[in-house]
């Protein structure tokens, strides 16, 4: 048996990507993931990978029931990612995209906070190729802002996991929590990758400018990856409870009033993970089981919807909804999936979502957070509307955009049949799943007031859906930008810069000016005996230097003389 | 036998060597006696290195005149930490140097270019070895004149301006360090380092011996290009040929930071000074200051080697500032940034004068689309890009790793924030030319470009590929830098 | 968001026979069934006992009625409220 980590092994198997060409370089990126899944299957729980650097003992693969969830279906998602990719000419994107997979699987299975800075650190560098790669100048400031907020996350990792180390003097990656300032440091750049409610905003500002194949990578692993390390670091801290209520209920109402349809994904992606927030904050064995499978669930139906939406972007050149409409009649194939990853993520008996979620609503109610519950069953009727009704909706139907393109490529539709077959497999059958969460399961979703409370809950809110559509009361789509907390740093921050930046820039010309104007009056006076005045204009770079010099010169007599007087 | 002259024969070798260069006028036979010398002075650095762990600290009379009278040579764990640092980036670049140089210059030229690379080098090993301070005037002199026309030669017309801005402020730095040295000689009567530390204790608080402070503090901190002196620095790295960039980054700064770590703790007595003066303050302001001030002056920079020049600016705060701790972990971590930055820095103007060599620009326009052009360069560039922010599995997590621990142990949160914060500056600048390069449409300079010579690429990778080695094994590295400052704070020489 | 690699777009030909669900009466067809299913889901609660998870969740047509309010005040505060603080023109950030 190889005792490797998985992630290395995508991380590795990634460089020579570049030097392959045609069917090779598929056949090989497939392989990677496979030969990775094999790897993980066959290595028992434990940690099999330590090694010391700089004089820290770093452990590398630590496999137990949580990382191995979420080993699993990382492993999965670059796999489908890889194949919907399989078209894709530009190796950067290939090559980062690997990279990125390997990084958030590594991330799994360290066992020490050193170690998951690194690859956190290396999950923002490789996943932000993937946004640059589309090539517009939006991606490429929004790659920039993306890319800041990742690693300012990281670097409050950095930051916090010394701090912890200062305090406990163990950098063992394992709960956590918030009594000292090192584990709070730490849940804020948890929270940022999160996408906690005001941490948010980098997610729903990137992820529609990366490609139609980034996305789909980049919504599995980064917000994923935070999840898992919130259930490692922070199971049972009850302010999550509330974090994640907050961040299940607030993004469904700027999904409805979104025209750019990954915009609206990107959106319903935050709900979503306000779901396994609030699971990792209840703690209880079921609240943690939910959480981790509906991580699961959710990484393959969200890949799903993206996957459609890309279709449909590298299909047509755009996904704002005021575009399309009509697309069922050219691309059916690509209507069904959508329509499955909607199902999925809504939570339809027999569809993915169904199983996981509700899980987590019963954790609530069963801890008796009743105004919990109540929130998260609202949002699980808002995002049924935004996502399983408006997505398919207004990309497919709605009022015939005209548009005729052509049904997704092959290797696209692959990737969405596998991606379907899942969500379906899981909903049916959830006890391959359940098999290996974390804890013992001993829930079943599929009771009879279950499955009727969730099937009355759904239609009756796509009746809502239906009577304002035809009542005309439904929001007409707009094309208009949203303004979300981005705005805060892309407008008023902006403004607050330039301003400081204009006005510090005067008061320092004033000040070089009064310095130079003295500085060369005292070389005036110092090269007036000396030489033609043609010297002075050649060297006052040279002045001011020496003006400096000796300006420290009397600084330190001064400091030093202080001593003794 | 010889290891018995090996101090000796680390200065003399590249000394002979130099003039030898002249006297043949062959670019060719010129780069061959510089190739042998450098690597010749390495060997013999090692050698010393090897002799100073065994034996401890090594002293050797000039000539066999004893000490006070005659020059002593002397040898401790922390200039032989210097010595391999210098010697062995100089010994890297003459291999890297032979392609660039017979391209451009004619063969009297390329021999004196030889020549005065040695004698730089020569300078350096000189002012890092010798024991005796008026002895390290004069090779600071003989660095600074070589250095000078190495800077001179660059093509652009503005490496003239470059050159002459770095002669006046080397020399108004030599000339405060020699009258700081005067000032000492003057109240203690001797010139030697060993005894200058055993006598000034007892005269400690004396007027002219504090001035001396004052004119070896300034000198020195020209010398080290610590903000708000580091003026001269941007343009002569910017405008001398690569090789000059990549040998004073790698090199003359470094010597000057261990100039200062002898002035202040052996000579002024094992930190001593550094409780009775505000010295440290001062230090850590003026680092912290150089750190922002000059990576944000990198950001906007649209020249990469002025943009690396900044960055240096920026490093050697860091570098100032693990100095200002004056704590074993702070010593540890500046000694060993000292290492990893040299061999990151020489690495990265080694690869830009690959580009350099194929554009003639490094222009950041110009260096549009060049990642698909020059990907090995591009690629090492990143690598060390990566370093220099501080990347775990990089030597420059290391330094920063220790210099963070340093200010942790002072409980300075603020520090740690505002090191972090500097790095996520340093990343915007390595970011704006990972941008340009791997994601714009080649520009018309880069259209068709090819990649950089090997005999460019090689040396340049063996710098990259250190800087990798020394983020996972630190034992060389930190190992010694530990030690050596262990020494340096108990007063050992 | 537009991208251009896919610049021409093949659109409807003008003798493009129409589908099912290009007549109106077929929708509201289809509108017919959705209200009969809710119908019929809600009525569902008379033969199954539901087993509550709440206090107050085991009252008749409680995921029916929460579903559709929660629903429609999702759309009109968005679209009332939320709409009118953040909407802005299209290229707002565009300066």
């Amino acid at each position: 048996m190889i005792e490797f980590p998985p992630g290395l092994l995508l991380i590795l198997g990634a460089l020579p990507v570049p030097f392959l060409r045609g069917p090779l370089r598929g056949i090989w990126m497939l392989a990677l993931p496979v030969a990775a899944f094999a790897l993980l299957y066959s290595l028992p729980d434990g940690n099999h990978f330590p090694i010391s650097a700089f004089g820290q003992e770093l452990e590398l693969l630590r496999v137990d029931a949580l990382s191995r969830v979420f080993g699993y279906v990382f492993i999965i998602a670059i796999f489908l990612g890889v194949i919907y990719s399989l078209h894709v000419r530009a190796v950067e994107e290939h090559v980062s995209g690997l990279i990125y997979a390997g990084a958030a699987i590594g991330a799994v299975f360290v066992g020490d906070l050193v170690s998951l800075f690194v690859y956190w650190e290396l999950t923002a560098i490789a996943s932000v190729f993937l946004i640059l790669a589309r090539r517009t100048p939006e991606a490429l400031a929004a790659s920039m802002r993306y890319l800041i907020i990742q690693v300012g996350s990281g670097v409050l990792l950095l930051a916090g996991l010394i701090v912890r180390w200062h305090e406990t003097g163990s950098i063992e990656f394992g709960h956590i929590g918030i009594d000292g300032a090192g584990g709070v440091l730490i849940l804020l750049a948890f929270g940022i990758k999160a996408a906690f409610p005001l941490l948010h905003n980098w997610l729903q500002d990137a992820y529609p400018q990366a490609t139609p194949t980034g996305t789909v990578l980049l919504s599995a692993f980064t917000t994923k990856l935070a999840i898992y390390a919130l259930a490692r670091g922070y199971a049972g801290t009850e302010e999550l409870i509330w974090i994640g209520v907050t961040m299940t209920a607030f993004p469904i109402f700027f999904a409805v009033i979104e025209n750019d349809l990954r915009k609206v994904l990107a959106y319903s992606l935050n709900n979503q993970l306000g779901f396994m927030v609030v699971g990792v904050g209840i703690g209880t064995e079921l609240a943690l089981n939910g959480a981790a499978a509906h991580a699961f669930t959710h990484i393959i139906y969200k890949s799903l919807l993206f996957m459609s939406m890309g279709a449909v972007l590298h299909r047509t050149g755009t996904v704002l909804a005021t575009e399309l409409g009509g697309l069922y009649k050219s691309m059916p194939f690509t209507t069904v999936f959508c329509i499955i990853g909607g199902a999925s993520i809504s939570a339809f008996p027999l569809f993915s979502g169904f199983v996981s979620k509700s899980m987590i609503l019963s954790a609530a109610a069963h801890e008796e957070y009743y105004f919990t519950w109540l929130v998260l069953l609202f949002a699980s009727a808002g995002v049924f509307h935004h996502s399983g009704i408006k997505i398919p909706f207004f990309a497919f139907f709605a009022h015939d955009s005209g548009k005729r393109p052509k049904e997704a490529p092959l290797n696209m539709l692959i990737a969405m049949g596998l991606a379907s077959i899942l969500c379906i497999g899981i909903g049916v059958w959830p006890s391959a799943l359940y098999a290996i969460l974390p804890f013992d399961v001993d829930f079943r979703p599929y009771t009879d007031s279950h499955v009727l409370a969730q099937v009355q809950l759904l239609f009756f809110s796509a009746l809502a859906f239906t009577v304002l559509i035809r009542t005309g009361l439904y929001p007409p789509e707009l094309r208009c930008t949203n303004l979300d907390t981005d705005w805060l740093y892309r407008r008023l921050g902006r403004r607050l810069l330039v301003r400081i930046t204009s006005a510090a820039g005067a008061v320092q010309a004033r000040f070089y000016g009064a310095l130079n104007r003295r500085g060369q009056r005292f070389l005036l006076q110092l090269y007036r005996h000396h030489g033609p005045q043609g010297v002075l204009a050649r060297t006052w770079p040279t002045g001011s230097m020496v003006l400096w010099v000796a300006l420290l010169l009397f600084a330190y007599l001064f400091l030093y003389f202080l001593d003794i007087f | 036998m010889l290891a018995q002259h090996l101090p000796a024969l680390q200065v003399v070798i590249p000394l002979l060597a130099a003039p030898l260069c002249a006297l043949f006028r062959r670019g060719f036979i010129g780069w061959l006696i510089a190739v042998a010398a450098t690597w010749l002075a390495f060997a013999a650095a090692i050698g010393l290195l090897f002799r100073v762990l065994n034996e401890g600290v090594i002293s050797y009379a000039m000539g066999g005149w004893a000490p006070p009278i005659g020059i002593e040579y002397r040898v401790d764990l922390i200039n032989v930490f210097v010595l391999v640092v210098v010697s062995g980036v100089g010994s890297v670049i003459i291999p890297f140097a032979r392609t660039g140089t017979a391209a451009r210059f004619n063969d009297t030229d390329q021999a004196w270019f030889y020549a005065m690379y040695l004698l730089a080098l020569t300078g350096l090993l000189g002012v890092t070895i010798t024991g005796d301070a008026f002895n390290i005037f004069v090779f600071l002199e003989i660095s600074s004149l070589a250095s000078y026309v190495m800077i001179a030669m660059g093509r652009d017309r503005r490496a003239l301006t470059a050159a002459y801005q770095y002669l006046i402020m080397g020399t108004v730095g030599a000339t405060f360090i020699v009258i700081g040295i005067g000032l000492l000689w003057a109240m203690t009567g001797t010139l030697n380092l060993a005894d200058l530390a055993q006598r000034i204790p007892e005269i400690n608080d004396t007027r002219p011996v504090l001035a001396a402070l004052a004119f070896l503090t300034v000198g020195i901190s020209l010398k080290l290009a610590l903000f708000p002196l580091h003026l001269w620095l941007p343009n002569a790295y910017a405008y001398a040929p690569a090789v000059t960039s990549a040998f004073l980054a790698g090199t003359a700064t470094k010597v000057a930071i261990y100039l200062f770590l002898r002035f202040f703790y052996t000579v002024f007595g094992g930190g001593g000074f550094f409780e009775s003066t505000p010295l440290p303050e001062m230090f850590l302001v003026l680092s912290v200051v150089a750190m922002f001030a000059a990576s944000t002056v990198a950001v906007f920079q649209d020249d990469v080697k002025r943009m690396f020049a900044y960055s240096s600016v920026a490093q050697i705060g860091l570098i100032t500032l693990g100095i200002s701790y004056v704590s074993e972990t702070g010593l540890t971590g500046a000694m060993t940034h000292l290492f990893n930055h040299a061999i990151i820095k020489a690495g990265i103007f080694m690869l830009l004068g690959g580009v350099m060599f194929r554009m003639a620009s490094v222009k950041l326009e110009d260096m549009a689309g060049i990642g698909r052009k020059m990907p090995f360069t591009m690629a090492g560039i990143v690598i060390l890009g990566l370093a220099l922010i501080g990347t775990p599995g990089t030597s420059g997590f290391i330094s920063k790793w220790w210099i963070v621990l340093a200010a942790l142990e002072k409980d300075q949160w603020w520090l740690v924030a505002l090191i972090l914060l500097a790095s996520l500056i340093t990343m915007l600048y390595v970011g704006r030319i990972v941008e340009v390069a791997y994601f714009r449409e080649p520009s018309a300079k880069a259209a068709d470009v090819r990649e950089a010579p090997l005999a460019m690429l090689i040396p340049a990778y063996v710098l990259v590929i250190a800087t990798i080695y020394f983020g996972l094994d630190t034992q060389w590295s930190v190992g010694l830098a530990q030690r050596a400052a262990a020494d340096l704070l108990a007063g050992i020489y | 968001m537009t991208d251009h690699h896919e610049t021409e777009v093949p659109m409807a030909a003008p003798d493009e026979a129409p589908r099912w669900l290009d007549r109106k009466a077929n929708v509201t067809k289809v509108a017919w069934a959705l209200y009969i299913v809710c119908a019929v889901v809600i009525l569902l609660d008379f033969p199954i006992h539901r087993h509550a998870d709440t206090s107050f969740d085991g009252n008749f047509g409680f995921y029916g009625a929460y579903g559709f309010i929660g629903s429609v005040m999702l759309v009109l505060v968005a679209k009332n409220i939320l709409r009118r603080i953040v909407k802005r023109p299209e290229d707002y950030y565009d300066d």
